[in-house]
């Protein structure tokens, strides 16, 4: 068994690029054609794979540049007759993009972090220490997984609602509030994979750290916390990726009355200009708006795939 | 020493409980009392039902149609997602040249898993909206649009893709057509996570098959995916998970929102449907506690069949 | 002009309900929480000022009004314009307006809890009225007929176009008050027509004939929106009610013993299945918009849908296009041929939890008010269910609606279940897409339609409507 850091050390390399896999050299002869024509078909099949992904997402942002007249009537081509820059204006002043994306980025670094220390103390607790209950509530959370969540909607605005009379920031289009919702709705999920990764960790690093004279949460937060980092970053990302793309709980939650300050997020503004073009036909205002909201995404992803990538791999790898 | 872990446990439990069962349990727990009840959802009066709504599950038609479709997701979503993602891992990393260094991975392959993983990053919504545009069911739509020029499919009878019912291997075509985005949102996700685990499977393994005179199928098949094992457990109860929550797709892909026809309808359609539309909300909360039943027995049978021993290196 | 149908009701899905092309879940815009942000609710229903013919419901000033709009085909700029109406009489109230398309989605969890004060309740995504009368959800508006009109001689019903009152009622009490006028039928380009020397069709026969004209132009004779079932079951139902006449209609929506099964509803449909069958269509599944575009680009010689299609497409309509509508057509020997799809629609409820009652109630009276509705008119280029309101706008397409209603019978065509039962709603939407598509014969969708209604005839768990007129 080997240790989280170093499979991340394995993770890095294997990231960086195609580690040569080891064949020996005396087995040349099976590099003849038969190897090259399998090269090739793996050219070819990772062209196709690749311009299905790619093609679709560089179509959308292509019709953003393009006028309706020209979505309408070109809707195939790439290039667009002439750069219309006045849809993005559109899209960021009809779907308020701009203030929508802040509240999305603030509600986030609230939400994934605190997802993240509380799910993995959870996680380290449940699976490290029996106590009775311990069954108990790790099942309570994991049932959580199962529940479909439109059910809940009506108790749940209810409850919100209710807070939000006593205690104002845990109220309706709070961001706080929509905070502590997407850390509670997360923890399933979270508690679920962290808890399978603690459970590899070895038991002589923190029994180490016991003869040391170090508490449990000190030897949580300085040594198993760290060790953790791996499955930490992965599931980070998971619950980064899940809740950026929420949208049944902000559209319940974090509709704002008119005079309040907008603090929706960003996927609720999609929603917005893609339901309004149903009503007013602006194509092009649409694939602004989901241009504007795919990019920025795209790019972190491109400057972070090395971290996202390694992370993945050491925290669920095994 | 005793008294330290209680009190270690019950301070690392607590926030987390807390909040787990004020915004999620208890909403839960109300629902489950809704399903003991005729509910309508939009007032405050109920009357208590029993088991009624439980029964009426049985024989419902729609139901049990609904059923079906979901157990087709559940099957095909991580079967597809995962063969694709595990085939597209391979390629890259074995799928290249043989020379003196050996099997190389393919020329690019780091540029592709930056391409692959695309997909994961895009919000349903993006998703959607692209998808309702690929799948557009005249010459203006993308897939329509290249196959009319190029003379495959007739302009006068395109492609209905989500908007088609008849059955294909027994299976209405709109779900294979909502399986596929399932499957090309997913499997650039789960290539990056086969394709790391593939490489830190320690070298020395490999040399000893090769040595053995097996060529790189044979590697993959008797080598790298009994290795891989438990990765292709953890992904294939996560893309469960997805595999079950398969509304969103379906509301916004299929006429009628479970259509044509009930041929997409799953059972969060169905739910939705007898909440929010018949106004049904105690009928609705007990389909929902019914597939919350479902599930945690098929995450139970999971678990108990991955639990196996594990292949140490 | 004037508008005086008698009797109409419409279908609850009237203007604009569709899911927009994207069809999403849900919108946020700002929708709106009542007394969300930390207020108390209040217990009265905010009528505590003394009532005057000025002020019917005794609104109280200093009180605030939230109302919600569904910013749909028609958009919400009338509405703001009603908000100004009603501040001119009462500047003291605060109206908080926000406008969404997901009107269930925001507002149905919040009925029992603190809801908006006014909802307009339509689009794809709107809350099942017989539910909401059902749960004692809305509140019953019969004091607001008999309140004085805003800004004119009379009561509030006095001043409102025949029908819409009836189509509000349910159960003997007046729930939802419908603020606009909709005709639905066959639209072409009159321009296109006049250059190509057709004309415009008024029965099957003339409709088949000039159909192969039409086709070796290149073009497809007819389109509707294929994704939402409800589009192509007005015509399925103008098609019934004009041949077989307006009882059996009335039996349908009664699910009437066998009702579907009357002599002449096969035959009623089968000019339907003809059109199907003889690929008069355009190719594709096509959504609202995507078919109305294809229609305003020459693709297609006719549409069907209603007169919100104007404002709807507004920015793509292209120079010269003459938006025209024609009634649905009928066959020789019809029983009610003269008779129009028409009626009141875009339903506002007023939830009974809702914290001022006084000011939503009094928010109505100003949208019917003739100021109120001369602007609704005039911005949406669609008749508001008050008398008159259109009189003032010059508008091709308005006019053509206008001409068909001048010529129509006293009886307007409307179809009730899909207000009484969601099944079957939901269900006879399914159908007519089958249908249409081709994979069901006339013969076949009205069996399963008989099927399902005796289905919901027989569920006791369903609460049971009665139409009388």
């Amino acid at each position: 068994m080997s240790t989280a850091t170093h499979r991340l050390d394995r993770a890095d390399k294997a990231a960086t690029g195609p580690a040569p896999a080891p064949v020996r050299r005396q087995e040349r002869h099976r590099g003849g054609v038969g190897s090259r024509i399998f090269n090739g078909f793996s050219h070819v099949f990772l062209v196709v794979w690749a311009l299905m992904v790619i093609y679709p997402l560089l179509w959308v942002v292509m019709s953003s540049f393009k006028d309706d007249a020209e979505v309408i009537r070109e809707p195939l081509s790439l290039i667009p007759d002439k750069l219309h820059w006045e849809n993005f204006g559109r899209a960021w002043t009809e779907g308020h993009l701009g203030a929508f994306f802040l509240n999305t980025v603030l509600v986030l670094v609230g939400s994934v972090t605190l997802t993240m220390l509380l799910g993995s103390m959870a996680a380290y607790a449940l699976a490290r220490f029996s106590f009775r209950g311990n069954r108990l509530i790790y099942y309570m959370f994991l049932s959580g997984l199962t529940l479909p969540i439109y059910l809940a909607a009506v108790p749940l605005f209810k409850g919100v609602y209710n807070t939000g009379v006593s205690f104002p920031l845990l109220g309706p289009n709070k961001h706080l509030m929509l905070i502590l919702v997407y850390v509670a709705w997360s923890l399933s999920f979270t508690i679920f994979f962290m808890h399978s990764f603690f459970r590899t960790l070895p038991d002589s690093i923190a029994e180490a750290a016991q003869v040391d004279g170090a508490s449990h949460t000190r030897a949580f937060f300085s040594v198993m916390l760290p060790m953790a980092k791996p499955g930490l970053i992965s599931i980070g990302i998971f619950n980064v990726l899940g809740q950026w793309n929420q949208w049944y709980l902000p559209t319940l939650l974090m509709q704002s009355v008119a005079g309040e300050p907008k603090h929706q997020v960003i996927a609720q503004g999609l929603i917005e200009l893609s339901v309004n073009q149903g009503y007013k036909s602006d194509w092009s205002g649409l694939f602004a708006g989901v241009t504007m909201a795919m990019l920025p995404v795209l790019i972190v992803y491109i400057v972070f795939q090395r971290q996202v990538q390694s992370g993945l791999t050491a925290g669920v790898g095994k | 020493m005793r008294h330290g872990v209680a009190r270690f446990v019950t301070g690392f439990l607590a926030l987390p409980v807390a909040l787990y069962l004020f915004y999620v349990v208890w909403p839960f727990a109300q629902a489950a009392g809704y399903s003991l009840t005729d509910w309508g959802g939009y007032s405050d009066s109920q009357r208590f039902v029993g088991l009624d709504n439980y029964v009426r599950l049985f024989s419902d038609e729609l139901i049990r149609k609904a059923f079906w479709h979901n157990v087709f997701f559940l099957v095909t979503v991580p079967l597809f997602t995962i063969g694709l993602a595990l085939l597209l891992a391979f390629l890259l990393n074995v799928g290249g040249r043989e020379d003196r260094a050996g099997i190389r991975g393919v020329f690019g392959s780091g540029l592709y898993k930056v391409i692959f993983f695309f997909p994961q990053v895009l919000s349903l919504v993006v998703v959607a909206v692209m998808w309702q545009q690929i799948y557009r069911s005249d010459e203006q739509g993308l897939i329509n649009g290249l196959l009319i020029k190029i003379g495959l499919v007739d302009a006068a009878n395109p492609i209905a893709f989500t908007a088609d019912p008849e059955p294909f291997l027994g299976i209405p075509a709109v779900l294979w057509w909502l399986l596929l985005i399932a499957v090309w949102s997913g499997a650039g996700f789960y290539m990056v996570l086969f394709s790391a685990a593939m490489q830190s499977i320690p070298k020395d393994i490999y040399e000893a098959a090769i040595l053995d005179g097996a060529g790189r199928f044979h590697t993959f098949f008797k080598v790298t995916l009994p290795l891989l094992r438990d990765t292709i457990s953890v992904a294939w109860v996560y893309l469960g998970f997805i595999a079950l929550d398969m509304y969103a797709l379906v509301f916004v892909m299929t006429p009628s929102q479970g259509g044509p026809n009930h041929a997409s309808e799953i059972f969060a359609s169905v739910l939705n449907f007898t909440a929010f539309q018949k106004g049904q909300f105690g009928y609705a909360c007990a389909m929902g506690v019914a597939l919350a039943i479902f599930t945690i027995l098929l995450a139970a049978l999971q678990l108990r069949i991955t639990r196996r021993d594990r292949i140490e290196y | 002009m004037s508008v005086t149908p008698e009797k109409s009701d419409l279908s609850r899905r009237i203007l604009l309900q569709r899911a927009g092309a994207a069809g999403l879940l849900a919108i946020p815009a700002a929708g709106l929480l009542s007394a969300c942000a930390g207020s108390e609710p209040s217990k009265s229903d905010g009528g505590g000022a003394a009532k005057s013919n000025d002020n019917p419901f005794g609104v109280e000033d200093g009180s605030a009004v939230k109302v919600v709009v569904f910013n749909g085909g028609l958009g919400d700029q009338w509405a703001k314009e009603d908000a100004v109406v009603f501040n001119a009489k009462h500047p003291k109230v605060t109206v908080n307006m926000s406008s969404t398309q997901k009107i269930k989605t925001e507002e149905q969890p919040k009925m029992a809890t603190q809801p908006s004060d006014l909802v307009m309740n339509s689009g794809a995504d709107m809350m099942d009225r017989s539910t909401l009368i059902n749960e004692g959800a809305i509140e019953p508006l019969d004091d607001l007929l008999t309140a004085p009109a805003w800004d004119g001689a009379g009561t509030v019903a006095d001043s409102l176009l025949p029908g819409t009152v009836g189509d509000g009622t349910q159960n003997g009490k007046f729930y939802v008050v419908n603020v606009a006028y909709t005709v639905w039928g066959n639209w072409y380009n009159a321009a296109l027509f006049k250059k190509e020397g057709w004309t415009a069709p008024t029965t099957w026969d003339e409709f088949f004939a000039l159909a192969p004209k039409i086709k070796a132009k290149g073009m497809a004779p007819y389109v509707h929106d294929a994704i939402h079932g409800y589009y192509p079951r007005w015509g399925l139902f103008a098609s019934i009610w004009k041949a077989v006449g307006k009882q059996a209609v009335i039996d349908i929506d009664n699910l009437k013993d066998g009702a579907w099964k009357v002599d002449g509803v096969v035959a009623a449909l089968q000019p339907w299945e003809k059109l199907v069958k003889d690929k008069l269509l355009l190719p594709g599944k096509l959504n609202h918009t995507q078919s109305q575009q294809a229609w305003l680009d020459g693709k297609a010689a006719f549409i069907q849908v209603g007169t919100w299609l104007k404002n709807e497409m507004a920015a793509t309509i292209p120079p010269g296009f003459e938006l025209t509508l024609s009634d649905y057509w009928s066959n020789s020997g019809d029983k009610a041929a003269k008779d129009v799809f028409a009626g009141s629609g875009e339903g506002f409820v007023v939830p009974s939890k809702a914290p001022n009652k006084a000011a939503a109630k009094e928010f109505l009276r100003a949208i019917l008010s003739k100021e109120g509705s001369e602007k609704f008119a005039e911005l949406t280029k669609s008749l508001a269910s008050t008398k008159g309101s259109g009189d003032k706008v010059q508008d091709s397409a308005l006019a053509s609606a206008n001409a068909l209603m001048k010529n129509a019978s006293s009886d307007l065509i409307s179809v009730k279940f899909p207000d009484f039962y969601a099944d079957l709603d939901k269900e006879s939407q399914n159908l007519s897409e089958e249908l249409m598509a081709g994979r069901l014969t006339a013969q076949q969708f009205v069996d399963k339609m008989q099927a399902a209604a005796d289905k919901v005839a027989k569920d006791s768990s369903i609460k049971k409507q009665t139409r009388t007129a």
